[in-house]
Order: C-alpha cells, then sequence, then structure tokens
C-alpha cells in the first residue's frame, strides 16, 4: 500500500506520498501516502477529523498541499493543477445542489462547464440519471429531491466528464440500504470501466464487499503495512458455530487448529474458499454438527475497531 | 494491469464524451466559460411564481406613473422628470445589484455549489465575471422596466439622445462597479450578512461619505482675514444729532449735518474664505456626482434658444461643483472697505452724481455676477477623475474575485470549507 520506488508510476492513478497540510496551528493532515490503481477501489477510513476529507481536496487539486508529492493521472496538481481537475470526478461530503434547477439541466450545464457541447452533455446527462436511478427526476426541480436522491445526483454530476479518477467523499451517508447496494454495485461497474476509485466512509461493511484496498488513517497520518496486515490477518477469520461448542473445540484441538474459543463455537483464521470447503466437510466428518459457518464480517470494521483499541 | 483491456467496458446506456485536455492552470475568463457562469446564475435566481408576481405589480405602478406623467405633463420642456428617472434606475441598480453579488460566492461555498464548478473546466476568471455579469444583468433588467418613463420624459427633457446614452452609461458602469465591489466583499467574508453590509457600507462611503470627507478637508483650506470698517458711534451722539442724521438717511440730504457732532469708529471683523478649489476633486470621485458630470451643460442664458429645458437637476449640481473647482471669487485685497463717515460726509459733496454712480456700480456689479453665473454654469464637465476611481474599484475588486476563486486554495477563509 505504501509507494515503493520501483513502482511504476504511470499505473497509479493516485499517487501520494508524504504530503502534509495545516490550517494554521492545526495539523489536519501529517502524513499520507497511498496508491491507487486503475480498475481498484481502494477505500479511506478513518474516525471523523482525521484528516480525510483535507486529503481528498489536496487530491482534488482545490488545496495546496503545505509538502509532499501527488501525482493524479500522472499530473501534478502544483504544476498542472486544471489537468488533475480535469481528470477527476469528486464527490463532495457537503450535498450542495442548485434547487432551482432541474436534475437534468444541472448536469447538461456541469456538462457544459466542462466543454462537452450541450446535446451531448444533455444525453450524457440522461444516462447517468437513468444510471444513478433518478430518470423520473430529470424535469423535477433539485428542491424535491430527498437527501439520498440528492446524494445519487451528486455521484452523477461527478461523473459527467468521463473521469479517470473518482473521489467519493463519504457517498453511502444518507442513503437507505437498498441505494446503498446499488452504490456498491455502481462503484465496482466504475472500476470494472477502469477508473481508480477512493471512497471514504463510515459504512464500513458496505466498505467491505467494494473495496480491494483500504488505506486507514488517524491524526492526519495513514497507517500503511501494519493496518494493511490487520485487514488481510481479518478477512481470514472464519466464525463456527455448531450446537455443542465444546464437541467442536475438542475436535479443533485434536486436529491441531489455531482457534479462538467463543460461547457458541470458535473462530478461526482459514486462507482461501477451496481452504474453507475443505475446512467444513473435514468438521462435519469429524462427527460436529455445525449449523453456522462463514466469514466473521467485515475485516475493516474489525481493523478499525482493533485500531480504535489500540489508541486508547 | 489490466487497465487497457478494461478502460472501455462503457455500459450500454453510457454517452461517450470527449472534453478537451487541459494544462497548467489558467484563470484568465472566456467568453464561453463566462456566458454559461452567467447563464447558470440567472437561471439559479431566477425569482419564484412569486416573485414574478411581486415584479409585475411594480411593473404596472410604474406604468401607471407613465400614464399619469402622459396626462399631466407640462407645456414647456423640463429636464426635471427625466433626471429623477435616472436617478431612480441608480438607485434601484445600486441597492439590488450589489446585494445579489454580495451573497453570491460565499453563498455559493455555503451552500457546496462553488466547488464542484472550480473544479470543471470554468476558470476562476470565468466564474468571477460570469457572477458579476449576472448579477449586473438584474439592475439592467430594472432599467428595462422603467424604459417607457425614461423614454416619455426624455422625449420632453431637451436632452438629445447621445447625451441620454452616454449618462445612462455611466449610471451602468457604476452600478458594474459596485457590483464587483459586492462581489469582492462575497469573496473576502465568510458570511453573508457581514459581506452584504459592507458592500452597502462602501457604496455608502462613495455616495455620501466623500461628501462629507469634502466638507471637513474644506475646513483645511480657509483663509482667516480680517476687515475694518469705520462706522459713526451711535452711543455717543446727543439725542439732536440722531435725529438729524435719521433725518438725513430718510431725505438723503447729507448737507445739514455737523462732521464735529459725529465721533467715528473703527470696528475690525474676521472673515474666513474656502478654497473649495483645492479639495473639489473629492467632490469629483463621489460616483453620483460622475454621473451628472456627464449630463450636457445647460446654458443659464441662452438655454431657450439651444432648444434645452430650463436648468434643472443635473444643471445645478453641475453648477454647484463648478463653484467648489473655481474656489470662491472675492481676493482677499479686492474687499472694499465701508466708511460710513467718509461717505456721509464726502457725499454730502458730490451727492449729485451718486445716482448714476450707483447705478453703473449696480449694473456692474450684475455684470460681474452673470459673469460668474456664465463660468460656473459652463465650466468643462469633468467626469474623468469619477471615471478613474470607479475604474480603479472594478479593476481592483476583480481583482480580488479572481485571487480568491484561484484553486488550488494556499490558505482558506477563516471559518469556512472549501466544499
Amino acid at each position: 500500500m505504501t509507494v515503493t520506488q520501483e513502482a511504476p508510476v504511470l499505473t497509479d492513478a493516485i499517487a501520494v506520498e508524504g504530503v502534509a497540510r495545516s490550517f494554521g496551528s492545526v495539523r489536519a493532515v501529517d502524513s499520507a501516502s497511498l496508491t491507487v490503481r486503475h480498475g481498484h477501489v481502494t477505500a479511506l477510513i478513518g474516525p471523523n477529523g482525521c484528516g480525510k476529507t483535507t486529503l481528498m481536496l489536496m487530491l482534488s487539486g482545490l488545496l495546496r498541499p503545505d509538502s509532499g508529492e501527488i501525482r493524479i493521472a500522472g499530473h501534478d496538481p502544483r504544476t498542472d493543477s486544471a489537468a488533475v481537475r480535469a481528470a477527476i470526478g469528486w464527490m463532495p461530503d457537503q450535498l450542495g445542489s442548485w434547487d432551482n434547477l432541474t436534475c437534468l439541466q444541472t448536469l447538461t450545464l456541469m456538462g457544459e462547464a466542462y466543454r462537452i457541447p450541450r446535446a451531448t452533455a444533455r444525453e450524457r446527462g440522461l444516462s447517468l440519471l437513468r444510471r444513478v436511478h433518478l430518470e423520473e427526476f430529470a424535469e423535477r426541480p433539485a428542491r424535491v429531491l430527498s437527501r439520498g436522491q440528492k446524494q445519487r445526483l451528486s455521484l452523477a454530476r461527478a461523473l459527467v466528464h468521463d473521469p479517470a479518477v473518482l473521489l467519493l467523499d463519504e457517498p453511502a451517508n444518507g442513503l437507505d440500504p437498498r441505494s446503498r447496494v446499488e452504490l456498491r454495485d455502481l462503484v465496482r461497474e466504475f472500476a470494472a470501466e477502469g477508473r481508480a476509485v477512493l471512497v471514504s466512509s463510515h459504512v464500513l461493511a458496505e466498505l467491505d464487499e467494494m473495496v480491494d484496498d483500504a488505506v486507514f488513517m488517524s491524526k492526519g497520518r495513514t497507517l500503511g503495512d501494519d493496518a494493511a496486515a490487520m485487514v488481510a490477518d481479518a478477512r481470514l477469520k472464519y466464525r463456527i458455530d455448531a450446537l455443542d461448542p465444546e464437541a467442536l473445540q475438542a475436535a479443533l484441538t485434536s486436529g491441531q487448529v489455531d482457534f479462538e474459543p467463543t460461547a457458541t463455537g470458535a473462530v478461526t483464521r482459514i486462507d482461501g474458499e477451496a481452504n474453507a470447503a475443505q475446512a467444513l466437510a473435514w468438521l462435519v466428518g469429524q462427527g460436529v454438527q455445525v449449523h453456522r459457518f462463514g466469514p466473521v464480517g467485515s475485516a475493516l470494521e474489525q481493523t478499525y475497531m482493533a485500531m480504535n483499541e489500540e489508541r486508547r | 494491469m489490466s487497465t487497457e483491456t478494461t478502460e472501455h467496458h462503457l455500459p450500454a446506456s453510457d454517452v461517450a464524451v470527449n472534453p478537451p485536455p487541459r494544462t497548467g492552470n489558467p484563470w484568465l475568463p472566456t467568453p464561453h466559460g463566462v456566458s454559461l457562469m452567467a447563464r447558470i446564475e440567472l437561471r439559479r435566481r431566477r425569482p419564484s411564481t412569486k416573485g414574478y408576481i411581486l415584479y409585475g405589480i411594480l411593473f404596472a405602478i410604474v406604468i401607471a406613473i407613465c400614464l399619469s406623467a402622459a396626462i399631466f405633463t407640462p407645456a414647456q420642456l423640463s429636464s426635471t422628470n427625466f433626471e429623477i428617472v435616472l436617478v431612480m434606475v441608480l438607485g434601484v441598480g445600486m441597492l439590488i445589484a450589489p446585494s445579489l453579488s454580495a451573497t453570491s460566492i460565499n453563498g455559493d461555498s455555503g451552500e457546496g455549489v462553488l466547488a464542484p464548478l472550480q473544479m470543471s473546466h470554468l476558470t476562476a476568471g470565468d466564474i468571477a465575471i460570469g457572477k458579476l455579469l449576472a448579477s449586473w444583468t438584474v439592475s439592467v433588467f430594472a432599467l428595462v422596466a422603467l424604459s417607457p418613463f425614461l423614454v416619455y420624459t426624455f422625449l420632453n427633457s431637451g436632452w438629445r439622445v447621445g447625451e441620454m446614452l452616454m449618462t445612462i452609461g455611466a449610471i451602468l458602469f457604476v452600478v458594474l462597479t459596485f457590483t464587483a465591489v459586492g462581489l469582492a466583499w462575497s469573496a473576502i467574508a465568510a458570511r453573508a450578512v457581514a459581506s452584504v453590509a459592507l458592500a452597502h457600507l462602501t457604496t455608502g462611503f462613495f455616495v455620501i461619505g466623500t461628501l462629507i470627507v469634502f466638507g471637513v478637508s474644506t475646513l483645511l483650506f480657509t483663509e482667516e482675514a480680517t476687515q475694518r470698517d469705520r462706522y459713526i458711534d451711535w452711543e455717543q451722539l446727543t439725542p439732536e444729532a440722531e435725529e438729524a442724521l435719521n433725518e438725513a438717511y430718510m431725505t438723503g440730504d447729507y448737507s445739514a449735518l455737523d462732521p464735529a457732532d459725529y465721533q467715528c469708529v473703527d470696528s475690525e471683523w474676521a472673515y474666513t474664505i474656502t478654497h473649495t478649489e483645492h479639495v473639489a476633486w473629492i467632490l469629483l470621485t463621489n460616483p453620483a456626482v460622475m454621473i451628472t458630470e456627464t449630463a450636457p451643460i445647460v446654458d443659464p442664458e441662452t438655454w431657450e434658444e439651444d432648444g434645452r429645458a430650463a436648468p434643472g437637476l443635473f444643471a445645478t449640481i453641475h453648477q454647484l461643483v463648478s463653484q467648489a473647482r473655481l474656489g470662491p471669487v472675492e481676493q482677499l485685497d479686492d474687499h472694499i472697505v465701508y466708511d460710513e463717515c467718509a461717505q456721509l460726509f464726502q457725499q454730502a459733496e458730490a451727492s449729485d452724481m451718486s445716482d448714476e454712480e450707483l447705478e453703473e456700480n449696480w449694473a456692474e456689479e450684475e455684470a460681474r455676477h452673470m459673469e460668474r453665473q456664465q463660468e460656473v454654469a459652463n465650466l468643462d464637465r469633468a467626469p474623468w477623475i469619477g471615471l478613474g476611481v470607479t475604474g480603479a474599484l472594478l479593476v481592483g475588486s476583480m481583482w480580488i474575485v479572481v485571487n480568491r476563486l484561484r484553486v488550488p486554495y494556499k490558505k482558506l477563509r477563516s471559518g469556512t470549507r472549501v466544499a
């Protein structure tokens, strides 16, 4: 997750090394390093006020870092800020919309602001509204939209110019469960289209299924390999519940498997789905009455919680 | 890496777009960007149905005024009606446009709609000038709404078309400048309340404050002069002498008076001469004065032959301003000493020629006064200082706005967020 000297810069859509930024005496971002490759989704995770939004603003070319290196799609925001901004689709955490304008007008005008001819911008706007399921609001003013709908309009707005890099700041805020699932699918689609996606969120369970990588941030610093290792470890954890927990634990002990006992069974580490299938078959073969067998849950959430515990 | 192969897996519904590439960090305005920004602003600040009803009522009132003016029109030319309409256009413009522009940038930033625009291909110059023109256009609408009245009163004003266009141009330029000032405040202050107040305070300073500054600074250019006159000392007069003097004043026959009965006293008094010509330029920086200085000169003698109306509001202001520019008439040394004693007893000997001489003096005085009137009224118009100040204010304000809108931000306004 950290930039290494050998890594070819061009394959990384976002490359950040040692970026810092202060507001007066407040050090909002102390030292941030991360890379996001084309076609990948990376999560930016951290508690409130840890500097996520400030980092995103620096990546988007709106805020100048005090120090450090940033490359977005190969451009340096210090010398080529306009190129950086042109490459980025940015969905801010603050929802702003032109209340008087319809959704379609909003997207058409934004498209024109990117110098896309009006007819094309309009067509693109319609297709984007379809994509975020707002087509029935195309001709209605943005002020009638609910919070979640505005969120989706904001997402569509970030896509009007077909950006190679997407920065999504808290995109799942205020979305209903169905919209969250749709958002997850959309984000995966964006990555499949070859875009690099950096997404920050508090809804860690959603992120788990959405992202390829995760970057943890705490007090203005990105946590590098340690956090990555913790996530990787958390991904291996499987929860096994049996009707008779003691029999399960005995079987595991006899099979010389490392495990943590729980009230209803055990948590163990299994690498890969094939191994998991094998393990389940073995347990059943041992006569253990397994009624539940599966990954523990959000690897990101486990890491996040473990990290917060460490800080205390 | 599978970047190349996955790059174009667009869903069937997706429309391909090719925004032009960009390099560097341009900030200069472009025609496309400015017109787009102005369009966005005008659309999103478009009044609601209630707003349209309100404007409709206003417009109806204006029409009613026009109709009543048409019915009660005076037979002779009069420029005052027309000038009042011009003042209305200026007043409405100075109130509406800066109010709109003064909430334009901090308002957008607070609503979270500014940063997405800064992310787009719109440059800082596009956003600044687009917003300026959009707010200004609203005051042009006010001009259009008042145009029937304007045209009607113009027809009776004795102004020429070119003169009208020039003064309206000056009004719109002043409104544009103070719109830019409002925009600059909205780029500087974080809160809309503060920026609106500051915008109106700035307008107030230039329109009213300069008059006060002028008034105060004239005190720095005053000359004290003392004047000595001689009077007969009435306190010391005997009753008979007093009666004889009163008698003489009544009849105009001073020959019966005996100089020995009358004692003369010297009286000294101080007076000030204010040299307004040194500080008249402060008046000329006033935008309202600048506008009146673009109005046609009306000669107080020949206005009828010239096809003008009698000197109206603007011509009067021009005369007042010209008086300030020319300074006081009287010079210290040409004050004529008043000597009651000498007048009484010398004129007693030569009282025959006094009537004609007085006539002549009066005529001379009158001619001097007329000449001064002519000079004051016909003094060359001086809008240039005002134009310069207004232009500098416009350019300076827009420079602030563009600088404040350029991203990446180096520092943020205190108490604000980027998005």
